[in-house]
């Protein structure tokens, strides 16, 4: 059975749900893993795949052509700038963001930035163009901060999103992570996103929840991962109960099946 | 009603954020008792019925509530607005816009990519885009003098887009801020609500101000400090202090709005 839940964001709501987590957090073990590894094995690919949170929500549909804009850019930039608020006081959000876009502009310059990055794609936009990417990204982070910033127990920036290869799958599973808040053994996730919450916000949850299990060096399962939706003021949350944890990994499976079907649809 | 009008604000950055010492203690009960007259009103006009699409309410539902058409509504005049919110977004960074007209186009279409409202622009002539240059950058002129200094420790946050869906997804409430300031972690109220506009004051900004104040408060359950509205065409600010009464006013604004989407469907 599922524990999604959905509450208002309220500094009160959002605190009950968080502090109301299990302690004691499930464990996936080597046999979980293998057993996982086999079933990506057994949906055979001609490339190699990356499947998120995102793809599971749109039944396996790829997007159409990712490029960059402010809105695809902000989440980035405002992740970034939120972890250098934390580790810098007195930085201003607007600040913040605008050393990580000359972060991104420096590695630019100094040729690192690989054709399509973000970095690459910054350094060809003019002066008012940058402006509107930082007012994006910093209405983003501020937005972001907020919520956090109701949040009572210590928290802290991921340094980046959860990524997991499955052993000789040719798979990748990508597991976003905005905030991770620690209760002494425990960790609650949370993400947030753009929006009202679809109708499958719930798997797109406990596929992340799945992942960030699985990026656990001993398998720890997050005792909570919650959504936030600050535009539309709600959150669903789901706990790192040995069901969800089931639930997202069959939906991974599936978004690979779904996958390839396409490609072999693509094929003929 | 709590409103303060002046003809030419010498600056909306400080009127927005008014002396820190008058700033009450933060509204966090009101929200739950709005969304109980909500949903009460959307159930006596509703009843069991269900509309066959959502019912959305927008700001822009009450600012024409009686009107038969909008000028602003032209679609010159939602370009003019487009890009003129543009500039704020920009200006409320900290950055210096020298070229207004061409800055906001560079990031309308950095931010678009392709709309019909984008296509109107590359197809006017030459005479047309003038004149759309002329108004654009008139209005900007009236902003950036008014607007002062927008402090990065405030937090600004431009074009921020909420919803709420009442009556079991029957209504949707969708909103716009142009620009706001301020965090809810506060304990003084502390969040001030900015709305721009490229035409003359009237009623219907006033039930846009206060409907801003509504949404914001179903949002975060924390009532905002105060709601503005800024017309670029006069150079005129309205400002007003968010209470109960203001958001008790601006819900039954809006089941009145939803009545009248009902009776129309």
């Amino acid at each position: 059975m599922t524990t999604l839940a959905h509450r208002r964001t309220s500094p009160l709501e959002l605190n009950a749900l968080i502090n109301s987590a299990p302690r004691t957090p499930v464990h996936l073990s080597d046999e979980h893993r293998r057993s996982l590894s086999a079933r990506f094995r057994a949906v055979a690919s001609d490339t190699h795949r990356r499947i998120d949170a995102w793809m599971v929500e749109q039944a396996g549909k790829t997007s159409p052509g990712f490029r960059w804009s402010p809105a695809t850019a902000r989440r980035v930039l405002a992740t970034g700038a939120l972890r250098r608020c934390g580790r810098v006081t007195h930085v201003s959000m607007i600040d913040a963001v605008t050393d990580e876009i000359a972060d991104q502009l420096a590695r630019a310059t100094s040729g690192f930035a690989r054709r399509g990055s973000l970095g690459d794609w910054l350094s060809g936009l003019c002066a008012s163009e940058i402006a509107l990417v930082t007012a994006e990204a910093a209405s983003w982070a501020a937005q972001n901060a907020e919520v956090a910033e109701w949040i009572t127990s210590p928290w802290q920036v991921p340094t980046s999103d959860a990524y997991y290869d499955v052993a000789r799958a040719r798979t990748t599973l990508r597991g976003r992570r905005d905030l991770a808040v620690t209760l002494d053994e425990a960790r609650v996730i949370l993400r947030f996103r753009a929006g009202s919450p679809g109708k499958s916000a719930g798997p797109g949850l406990r596929s992340d929840l799945t992942i960030e299990a699985l990026t656990h060096p001993e398998g720890l399962a997050p005792a909570r991962i919650i959504g936030v939706w600050p535009e539309a003021g709600v959150c669903l949350s789901v706990e790192g109960t040995m069901d969800d944890l089931r639930s997202g990994a069959r939906d991974l499976v599936r978004t690979a099946v779904v996958l390839r079907r396409l490609e072999g649809a693509r094929a003929a | 009603m709590n409103r303060s009008s002046t003809a030419t604000p010498r600056n909306i950055a400080d009127a927005l954020r008014g002396e820190r010492e008058r700033r009450p203690p933060a509204d966090v009960s009101s929200a739950s008792g709005l969304r109980s007259i909500l949903e009460d009103g959307i159930y006596e006009i509703l009843g069991g019925a269900r509309p066959i699409s959502s019912l959305v309410i927008r700001a822009s539902s009450l600012r024409q509530m009686g009107t038969i058409s909008d000028i602003s509504l032209a679609p010159l005049s939602r370009v003019r607005g487009i890009l003129v919110n543009q500039v704020l977004r920009l200006l409320s960074i900290g950055a210096i816009v020298n070229d207004p007209f061409n800055d906001a186009l560079r990031a309308w279409r950095l931010e678009v990519r392709q709309s019909d409202l984008l296509d109107l622009v590359d197809h006017l002539d030459a005479d047309e885009r003038a004149r759309l240059e002329t108004d654009v950058t008139a209005h900007a002129v009236t902003l950036t003098r008014s607007l002062g200094s927008v402090r990065a420790s405030w937090r600004p946050r431009s074009t921020v887009r909420a919803s709420q869906y009442l009556g079991a997804g029957a209504v949707i409430l969708r909103d716009v801020i142009d620009l706001m300031v301020g965090t809810t972690s506060s304990e003084l109220a502390n969040v001030a609500l900015f709305d721009l506009t490229t035409s003359p004051l009237g009623e219907g900004a006033e039930r846009t101000m206060r409907y801003h104040a509504l949404v914001q408060t179903l949002r975060t359950s924390v009532v905002p400090l105060r709601t503005t509205c800024f017309s670029s065409a006069t150079g005129e600010m309205w400002s007003l202090d968010v209470d109960s009464e203001t958001l008790v006013r601006s819900a039954n604004e809006v089941l009145a709005a939803i009545d009248r989407l009902w009776r129309e469907q």
